[in-house]
């Protein structure tokens, strides 16, 4: 390690910290502090009127302000559920796939998938948009060929949001596959030796030994799912308008639409902080739920 | 054989295997079908686009959209502009990454690990959270509307900071005090002896915040809210949406589209190797 005689750190760490505290860490402070007033996005900070904790009572009364922001928060934490949900085990499968060497093609396979992760969000939204097609899209077709009658995808208030959410695993799974692969990587051969001299079979090898190894592996990747979960938008803002009936309303959207396009920025902070709070939370838990298996 | 076909071996070899490759390939279709699809619908005309079922083929593949595109869209000029904020914000992060990286691995001052923790957690934070005041203190900057306003905000981050962190910590000492004894000042070293050590970090990071700025939307959007000339490419594609709603511009926005993922699908083709490289370093040691 290197004293500092040999110069100050600052030299080295202004740029970057400069950068970060003015565009990141004060513009948190500034979204909290928002948050307890009244402010219209299109006047100075100093315009804004302290009202404490009245738009949070706004998040959570009665009125449409408050239902609106509720079926945002519930619509994204839906959506975020069941990306993860789905994500963690078919990167586990796609992992698998790819690390084997017994059949060749895992290598192509581990192209393909990142390589979805590399198109632009706003490209994905558009060709997924006429995918989903109910006349004209070529997926009810093919669920026609084996007997599936045309859904109705994003037009529907009961499948848009799980629609939007067959969109981000296809997007997102390359990434996570090649985290599970390199967690694979780390296991050490003898591990399975020994199970295999102990005459375990391979369902035996991959629950004692595979999964177990994989859970810090797993963990990193649902905090990076639930964080790249939450900022759902494109999609949104492109195709879906947040509708049809509210049912694909997600908190990024609703937070712009709210803060920037109407201006109500004191709301649109307030709901930023339930946003930023809930995240802590789940972040925490899940760390903690780490620590503690590990310590066991 | 390796152990990740554990889960796949049955008590016989031969049919898992196949049961594999089938499972591969089924696998590899599905996730290469939209982008096939995106492709063949570009170079379709607009009464193919439109039929019911779809046609999957285009009888006579044709340019016609791409040529359309171009007029509805000043194309060149947005690729133009998703080039120069995509270059500009990889070279800044590039700089501010490597020398508060430098700085992180290996010098010992006060406050390092909690100044180090402080800066990592805001990589948890997505950028929604501070969208409002940010685009307001943008303004106040007088950068509203201006590529200056999209570029600057992300000049440095914490991921960058980390990766290089990570990877510097393993550049030896001595490399560093040898520079010293030579007389080099701090910043020659870091740029000159450093930096050359940790070439495939910084190809890494360099094709990442390339292809991330490439294809971020939601800021752009916001900051440059009245000024579609600035446009890039990916907020375009946008307005070719909403240039002829309907089934009639599907081969228009696909062609969009297709314009848009070759930059970044290029790079990575060629360069993914230190996509994945720089993925495991970061996810593992994390």
């Amino acid at each position: 390690m290197r004293r500092s005689h040999f110069g100050s750190p600052w030299l080295m760490l202004t740029p970057a910290i400069s950068l970060i505290s003015v565009f990141i860490l004060v513009p948190i402070v500034l979204t909290v502090w928002l948050s307890f007033h009244d402010w219209s996005t299109q006047t100075g900070f100093g315009a804004a009127r302290f009202v404490g904790l009245r738009n949070y009572e706004d998040l959570f009364g009665p009125i449409s302000v408050g239902r609106d922001f509720r079926r945002a928060f519930l619509n994204t934490a839906v959506y975020t559920v069941l990306s993860v949900v789905i994500i963690l085990p078919l990167s586990v499968l796609f992992g698998l796939l790819v690390h084997q060497t017994r059949v060749a093609g895992g290598q192509v396979l581990r192209t393909i998938l990142f390589s979805t992760y590399m198109v632009p969000m706003i490209a994905v939204a558009l060709v997924w948009s006429k995918l989903y097609s109910p006349t004209e899209g070529p997926i009810n077709q093919i669920l026609s060929w084996i007997g599936i009658g045309p859904q109705p995808w994003l037009s529907s208030p009961d499948t848009a949001l799980f629609s939007l959410v067959i969109l981000n695993v296809w997007q997102q799974i390359g990434y996570f596959t090649v985290l599970v692969i390199a967690g694979l990587t780390q296991i050490p051969l003898s591990l399975y030796e020994a199970a295999r001299i102990d005459g375990a079979n391979r369902m035996q090898e991959f629950f004692g030994i595979t999964l177990p190894l994989l859970r810090r592996t797993l963990l990193f990747s649902s905090v990076i799912a639930v964080i790249n979960a939450v900022q759902v938008f494109e999609p949104v803002v492109l195709i879906t308008q947040g509708g049809p009936a509210n049912s694909t309303n997600v908190l990024t959207f609703h937070i712009r639409r709210v803060g920037i396009e109407r201006a109500q920025g004191g709301l649109g902070s307030a709901m930023a902080v339930m946003l930023m709070l809930s995240l802590i939370v789940i972040i925490v838990l899940i760390f903690a739920m780490a620590r503690q298996k590990e310590e066991r | 054989m390796r152990d990740g076909s554990t889960l796949f071996r049955g008590p016989n070899p031969r049919a898992a295997d196949g049961l594999i490759l089938l499972l591969i390939i089924a696998i590899a279709v599905i996730a290469a079908f939209p982008l096939v699809w995106m492709v063949l619908s570009s170079l379709k005309t607009p009464a193919e686009s439109m039929q019911t079922p779809p046609v999957w083929f285009p009888a006579t593949p044709n340019l016609s959209a791409y040529r359309e595109v171009a007029e509805v869209i000043d194309a060149q000029r947005s690729f133009w502009n998703s080039f120069l904020i995509a270059t500009t914000t990889t070279a800044g992060i590039l700089v501010t990454s490597l020398m508060a990286g430098y700085a992180f691995a290996k010098y010992q001052f006060r406050g390092r690990d909690t100044l180090f923790a402080v800066m990592i957690a805001t990589m948890f934070l997505p950028p929604i959270v501070t969208l409002i005041p940010l685009y307001r203190l943008v303004t106040y900057m007088g950068f509203n509307a201006s590529l200056i306003g999209v570029i600057v905000p992300n000049l440095a981050n914490a991921f960058g900071i980390f990766l290089m962190r990570q990877f510097i910590a393993g550049v030896p000492d001595e490399l560093i005090d040898a520079a010293r004894v030579d007389g080099a000042s701090e910043l020659r070293i870091v740029f000159s002896v450093v930096a050359p050590a940790v070439v495939p970090a910084i190809a890494a990071l360099a094709l990442f915040a390339f292809v991330y700025h490439w294809n971020t939307y939601l800021w752009p959007l916001t900051v440059l809210q009245g000024n579609s000339a600035d446009y890039p490419i990916v907020l375009s594609l946008g307005r070719l949406l909403s240039y002829n709603r309907g089934a009639m511009n599907t081969g228009l926005v696909m062609a969009g589209a297709t314009l848009a993922v070759l930059p970044p699908l290029v790079l990575f083709v060629f360069l993914q190797r230190f996509f994945v490289d720089s993925i495991v370093s970061s996810g593992v040691k994390g």
